[in-house]
């Protein structure tokens, strides 16, 4: 583990004392070579977790994460190069050194033992993603936004600390590799009824469930596209990892607790999907396609079946990716045309052809085609709702229509139609652009030839 | 200690209230601080707009999808259009960029404010048409809940246009070209004009048109508070302030003919705020130049008419301004309350307003004598050697007039033919026209404005085919020339 940790760490100094017209080749190349080392953690053999030392260890649904949050460092490096070009040199270095210590953060709490560590950590997260988004941001919201992301995770997380040292007290250990053999079913008390809600509240702030999703939208909007990036394809997924884990302790009483949440999910699932068909604003519609999918995870983890614990992770890594190439999408139009309304950049197609067929693909990927792990996931998470109740079918069916109206709508608004007359002189498709959206591609492509790694 | 003094302050409550002392406040609140604390908090509170950087609330946006130079009714109404016809409700922020509340100097509302569909171009008569009907059904378009109805005064009594033996076939064919487009004008001779109208002096005149409907006057300001309250309530940004620069980034691009053109974007207007140095980039996506009288001033901004003379980047935006005096006298004598609004052969025009015998006129000034725009000071001599002795020969009660007041306004003149300039600039590829429509914008504005939304939503004219009126016409020299122009 120190052999990524070290090197990411190492990443800080680098940049600072590169020369000016190399920070982003080096800071790039070498958080490439950093998400390199982590592959071989993805080996995962059989039940056991790979145990790395006292703190750190890696099973086989924190590897594919850790993967994938090294791999995107170099892609939210090669997005940010655009924007960042006329920042005087000292920001531009603080900026690489905020996602390097975002990262470093990340790599450490999705493989930390110590169920406080990796509390420590995920609340160590919020800081420099909220020091990316207010200072960087675009529209002066940025400010509400970055408040808004930063009190709810707040709020929702100071009671899973009390949760956890009041574990730590009874079981005397959280350690996460002792502590799945030493859980004790717990009764269905009211003081375990509010230590199952403090366990959980954080998580389900940081999915987000629907009705604690209000940070999302504002946050992904006013952030750079870096901080959407890591947004989306990351943090949320934190939330789910979190919870993953954090089940193992609650046995038996997720099963009448879960309840009201599965019901917010499930109409929540419903809803933004919804509200994604009426949306105005490219980042925005992809923001709330983003509570959507990460809806049906939190249904897939509370009903707690081998079958849906697959499903959620298979989609959390594959709406990781998709999300992450949507943002930069998103990015590369907003950089030509300075404006995010959808309606106001039409017809692409003809202007940017190469462009266009990344969209294609990864609306395709959105809409969960098969082949994709996309599908996988949801089919997975579909197939284990209907297994614990079969009405249940009905929201999903009408999720996956929704998905597929709105990614519909989404694609055939800016690339389809006769193009508007003001974008005829856009920067044609730079190769930096081009390489991003491959780079987040190849991996989602190749995942659906050998999707065992990333079904857990 | 602390139980000692607020039992102390407890007991003094009720009798301290007796002896006058601190009234009204708890006894936490002595210094008012409680309170503070409480505003404060308050403002911080999500829902609020608390900054805690520093107060921007007086300056515009630091973006907005279309910017909008200029606020007065061809402005106004190009922002009501936009948002009107935008398919996603709320999809477009627009912001509309004035730098005098007050419109003192705007040609709206300086204008005599007449409407007619007797124009020679069909695109000016389809566009009065549009228009006319927009104003009389002006109270469902521009409702606002809980707002009173609009009442623009709106007086019909038509337009009467004389001609004289030189012109009379011109008046012709103008008027056959008008009833096509609809219009409802009727040809008159000097006999049928001397029984209809017995004031008139029918010397010199062979034909005159008159229009039977849909022609007449308003009030301009209150369309323009009309428009600007309904384009508030859907959500239109206004900004006090005037544009000083735009940031644009060019590109070097190769028509299909293989010449290298380099086309412009604007990614960024500078909006300076009034009487200070404060300045806000306002990053947009399109800006729409719908500055009156000084389009020409704000297009040299973007960049127009740099270059070489001959080519389209040397072709200027020929909008500029020009003065125009509007006289008002009060003549007991004169015609009654149905005259309607008299154009002279040789230019002077007047009509009634009001209904105390006043009556609002003027004349265009011929190219030698244009006066000079540099303010809008009225030259009465003016009036005493061009425009009465045309007055009193062609209506012997104004012999006896007096004069009771005059202003001047400005038309946003466009020295090549004198109609409007509508659409986007082949080089600057994000600014689009609403302007230059020399003395009858304010007639055809609700009209313009819906063509421009279409162009920029759309990207072609649906309703009116104004693209006779676009901005190559200068560089290829195609003339629309209006023929009826006052």
């Amino acid at each position: 583990m120190l052999k990524i940790i070290i090197p990411t760490a190492m990443l800080m100094p680098m940049t600072w004392l590169s020369k000016p017209n190399m920070i982003w080749i080096n800071s790039t190349t070498y958080s490439l070579l950093i998400s390199l080392i982590s592959l071989p953690y993805l080996n995962q053999l059989g039940d056991n977790s790979l145990n790395l030392s006292l703190l750190f260890f890696s099973d086989s649904l924190s590897a594919p994460l850790l993967v994938l949050t090294t791999w995107l460092l170099p892609l939210m490096l090669m997005a940010s190069q655009s924007h960042l070009s006329k920042e005087t040199l000292a920001r531009k270095k603080l900026y690489i050194t905020m996602l390097i210590i975002l990262q470093l953060l990340l790599i450490m709490t999705f493989t930390a033992t110590e169920l406080i560590m990796f509390y420590i950590l995920f609340e160590a997260t919020l800081i420099p993603t909220l020091i990316i988004i207010t200072r960087w941001g675009n529209q002066t919201e940025r400010l509400n936004a970055g408040l808004y992301f930063l009190f709810y995770t707040l709020m929702g997380s100071l009671p899973l600390l009390v949760a956890l040292l009041y574990i730590q007290n009874t079981t005397g250990t959280l350690n996460f590799l002792i502590i799945q053999y030493w859980a004790k079913p717990i009764s269905a008390t009211w003081s375990n009824i509010f230590l199952w809600l403090a366990c959980m509240m954080a998580f389900m702030v940081k999915m987000p469930l629907y009705g604690l999703h209000l940070w999302l939208p504002k946050a992904h909007v006013e952030a750079p596209i870096a901080g959407s990036m890591v947004l989306a394809a990351v943090l949320l997924k934190l939330g789910g990892y979190g919870m993953m884990r954090i089940t193992i302790l609650l046995n038996p009483m997720t099963n009448q607790m879960a309840y009201p949440f599965m019901m917010l999910s499930l109409w929540g699932m419903v809803m933004t999907s919804s509200i994604c068909l009426r949306q105005t604003d490219l980042k925005s519609l992809i923001a709330y396609s983003s509570v959507s999918h990460m809806a049906l995870v939190i249904v897939a983890v509370l009903i707690q079946t081998p079958w849906s614990y697959m499903g959620a992770t298979a989609l959390m890594i594959a709406h990781g990716l998709t999300s992450s190439m949507l943002f930069c999408l998103a990015n590369s139009n907003y950089e030509r045309v300075h404006s995010r309304t959808m309606i106001l950049a039409r017809g692409l197609q003809t202007i940017l052809p190469l462009m266009a067929a990344w969209w294609l693909l990864v609306s395709l990927a959105n809409l969960a085609l098969p082949p994709t792990i996309n599908l996988i996931g949801e089919l997975f998470v579909v197939m284990a709702s209907f297994s614990w109740s079969n009405m249940t079918i009905v929201l999903m069916g009408t999720n996956i229509i929704i998905t597929a109206l709105y990614t519909l709508y989404m694609l055939t608004t800016t690339q389809r139609g006769k193009y508007t007359h003001h974008i005829k002189n856009i920067n044609p498709s730079f190769t930096r652009e081009n390489a991003l959206m491959a780079l987040h591609l190849l991996p989602l492509l190749l995942l659906s030839l050998n999707p065992k790694i990333v079904l857990g | 200690m602390l139980r000692r003094t607020l039992l102390l302050g407890l007991c003094r409550g009720p009798l301290g209230r007796g002896l006058g002392t601190h009234r009204g406040g708890s006894i936490l609140d002595r210094d008012g601080k409680m309170s503070e604390i409480k505003k404060k908090i308050q403002s911080i509170l999500p829902g609020g707009d608390w900054n805690p950087l520093y107060d921007t609330s007086h300056l515009p946006p630091e973006s907005s999808d279309v910017v909008i130079v200029g606020g007065g009714v061809l402005g106004l109404s190009v922002a009501y259009w936009l948002k009107k016809l935008e398919k996603p409700r709320g999809a477009i922020r627009v912001l509309v960029v004035e730098r005098d509340h007050t419109y003192s100097r705007a040609s709206t509302v300086l204008s005599v404010g007449g409407i007619r569909q007797q124009f020679s171009v069909p695109e000016n008569v389809q566009l009065s048409l549009f228009s006319i009907d927009f104003l009389r059904n002006i109270n469902e378009y521009l409702a606002v809940a809980d707002d009173p109805p609009l009442d623009i005064q709106f007086n019909p009594s038509g337009y009467l246009l004389l001609a004289s033996e030189k012109g009379a076939a011109i008046m012709e064919n103008n008027v056959k070209v008008q009833r096509q487009e609809g219009a409802k004008v009727c040809l008159m001779s000097p006999e049928q004009l001397r029984n209809k109208f017995p004031w008139i002096n029918t010397e010199g005149v062979a034909l005159a048109s008159y229009g039977m409907e849909h022609e007449g006057w308003f009030d301009p300001w209150c369309l323009l508070q009309g428009l600007r309250r309904k384009v508030q309530s859907m959500g239109v940004l206004f900004c006090r302030g005037e544009v000083t620069r735009f940031m644009s980034s060019s590109n070097l691009m190769k028509t299909a003919s293989g010449e290298e053109v380099n086309l412009k974007r604007i990614h960024e207007v500078h909006v300076k705020i009034d009487q200070s140095l404060e300045y806000q980039p306002v990053e947009c996506a399109i800006v729409i130049n719908a500055a009156g009288a000084w389009s020409g001033q704000v297009a040299e901004l973007a960049g127009i008419g740099k270059g070489p003379p001959g080519t389209l980047q040397g072709t200027k935006l020929p909008v500029e301004l020009r003065k125009r005096y509007v006289y008002l006298w009060h003549c007991p004598q004169g015609p009654g309350l149905e005259t309607p609004f008299v154009i002279d052969p040789s230019g002077t025009y007047f009509r009634r307003e009001g209904l105390g015998h006043n009556y609002l006129g003027g004349c265009s000034p011929t190219e030698e004598e244009e006066p000079d725009p540099g303010n809008l000071e009225v030259d009465h001599d003016f009036f005493q050697d061009r425009v009465w002795p045309p007055l009193a020969q062609r209506v012997p009660a104004f012999e006896t007039l007096k004069v009771r007041s005059a202003w001047a306004g400005y038309y946003d003149y466009n020295t090549f033919d004198q109609n409007g300039v509508v659409g986007p600039h082949p080089l600057v590829i994000n600014m689009y026209f609403a302007t230059g429509f020399s003395g009858h914008g304010l007639q055809q504005a609700p009209a313009v404005g819906r063509a421009v939304a279409e162009m920029v939503l759309e990207g072609h004219f649906q309703t009116i085919n104004l693209s006779s009126f676009l901005f190559s016409r200068f560089y290829s020299g195609e003339k629309v020339q209006e023929h009826n122009i006052i």
